[in-house]
């Protein structure tokens, strides 16, 4: 199935990947409330709830009850093995990260410069 | 032999020039596309030619050794250029085992780190910030903390839809492709980083179309790199490259702007296809003679 990008349009399983963001991104546990505002998009609290509880059960996140409701974490042990053999795979191996589709490089001291030369700059008019 | 069988690697030269400026307003989809499928082109028409050249060797081996006096018998090229030809090549296929060696174990390495049971992510709690498209059926996105921390909700949105555009048009192949072309043919390097680049043009854009805003793409990708630790190497000008794009105006997806490219590598297979007929003939006199 090919899907086409347009605004506004989300590919399936991206609010999923959006939610599991947000809880790995904190430092504290987060509710369903706490998402919801973290989030960039006007979601429904009850659709929150909902993919809450499907990364639950897909056992990609934790909870525990809080007040009324629970708080939300990313499983740690999952995590920091993630990233002991991220680390192991990529650090200090250039022929390996050379291969790879990196987000962003790091930069040299003269591009850093432009960069944020570049960044104070008014865009140009499209 | 003429000289038809020297110019796929002297025209190798030409396209890398002329594919820089032809790169430049057009679309990155139609660039990635086009640059990986001349890359692979060019890549075989010299690796074609090096071996019409180290083939004329066998005319020292018996049987056709014994033939080196009667006249007539067909000497298409000097010895040592015939060795140097398939040293060549051998340097060519040793780089090519190696990059697809690299790249299936780094790839196989990242698939284990962990199982992408939710949207396709997988969470690596790192410092370090890095955002990565493993390829597989079906890729999944491996994302360090140390990114998401450095990124708020919009600038994550942003990033997860950039490596889900790798996934979702497989421009690992691209990129693939073209890294193989650049080991059988060194002198495709700047193609194979090329390729690289715009493929990162190219989800940056489908980003930008996701969540409706290129500034704020440009911004993104400027923050990661900035919070990335800072190194020496050609990530960097890649990365300057992308947030200008993403400041100026969109470019338009001709294709007619590949026009230049294609037009050498139609030449590298014209050349390709004389140097062919005259090895034949070549061959041809020596199975005669036997």
């Amino acid at each position: 199935m090919a899907l086409t990008a347009g605004a506004g349009r989300r590919p399936h399983g991206s609010l999923e990947a959006e939610i599991l963001a947000t809880l790995a991104a904190a430092t504290e546990p987060m509710s369903a409330a706490d998402v919801q505002r973290a989030l960039p998009h006007d979601l429904a609290y009850n659709t929150v709830q909902t993919i809450l509880i499907r990364l639950l059960e897909k056992d990609a996140v934790q909870r525990r009850p809080r007040g009324r409701g629970h708080v939300y974490w990313v499983r740690h042990a999952e995590a920091a093995e993630a990233a002991r053999r991220m680390r192991a795979t990529l650090a200090g191996r250039p022929d390996r990260a050379a291969v790879l589709q990196q987000f962003a490089a790091g930069l040299d001291d003269a591009d850093a410069e432009m960069l944020r030369a570049l960044l104070a700059e008014p865009p140009e008019a499209t | 032999m003429t000289f038809a069988v020297y110019l796929p690697a002297a025209l190798s030269l030409l396209l890398v020039a002329v594919s820089r400026a032809a790169a430049r307003h057009t679309s990155p989809a139609a660039v990635t596309r086009g640059l990986a499928l001349a890359a692979a082109g060019t890549a075989i028409a010299y690796a074609a030619c090096l071996s019409f050249l180290a083939l004329t060797l066998l005319d020292d081996l018996p049987p056709l050794a014994a033939f080196d006096h009667l006249p007539g018998l067909p000497r298409p090229v000097p010895g040592p250029i015939a060795l140097a030809a398939a040293g060549l090549l051998g340097w060519s296929a040793w780089r090519l085992l190696r990059d697809l060696r690299i790249r299936r174990d780094t790839h196989r390495r990242l698939r284990s780190v962990g199982s992408p049971d939710a949207g396709g992510l997988v969470v690596a709690d790192w410092a370090a910030p890095h955002a990565v498209a493993v390829p597989g059926r079906p890729g999944h996105v491996l994302i360090t903390t140390g990114l998401l921390r450095t990124l708020d909700g919009r600038e994550r949105a942003v990033v997860l839809a950039h490596e889900q555009a790798h996934l979702r048009h497989g421009h690992h192949r691209f990129t693939a492709v073209a890294a193989a072309a650049a080991a059988v043919n060194p002198l495709l390097a700047p193609l194979r980083d090329a390729v690289a680049h715009h493929a990162e043009r190219w989800a940056d854009e489908e980003a930008a179309s996701q969540v409706g805003d290129r500034g704020l793409v440009a911004r993104c990708v400027a923050k990661a790199a900035l919070a990335a630790t800072p190194v020496l190497g050609l990530g960097g000008a890649s990365v300057v490259g992308r947030v200008r794009a993403l400041r100026s105006p969109a470019p338009d997806g001709r294709w007619t702007r590949l026009a230049g490219p294609a037009a050498i590598v139609a030449m590298i297979a014209a050349v390709t296809a004389t140097a062919a007929v005259e090895f034949a003939a070549v061959a041809s006199a020596w199975l005669h003679a036997v």
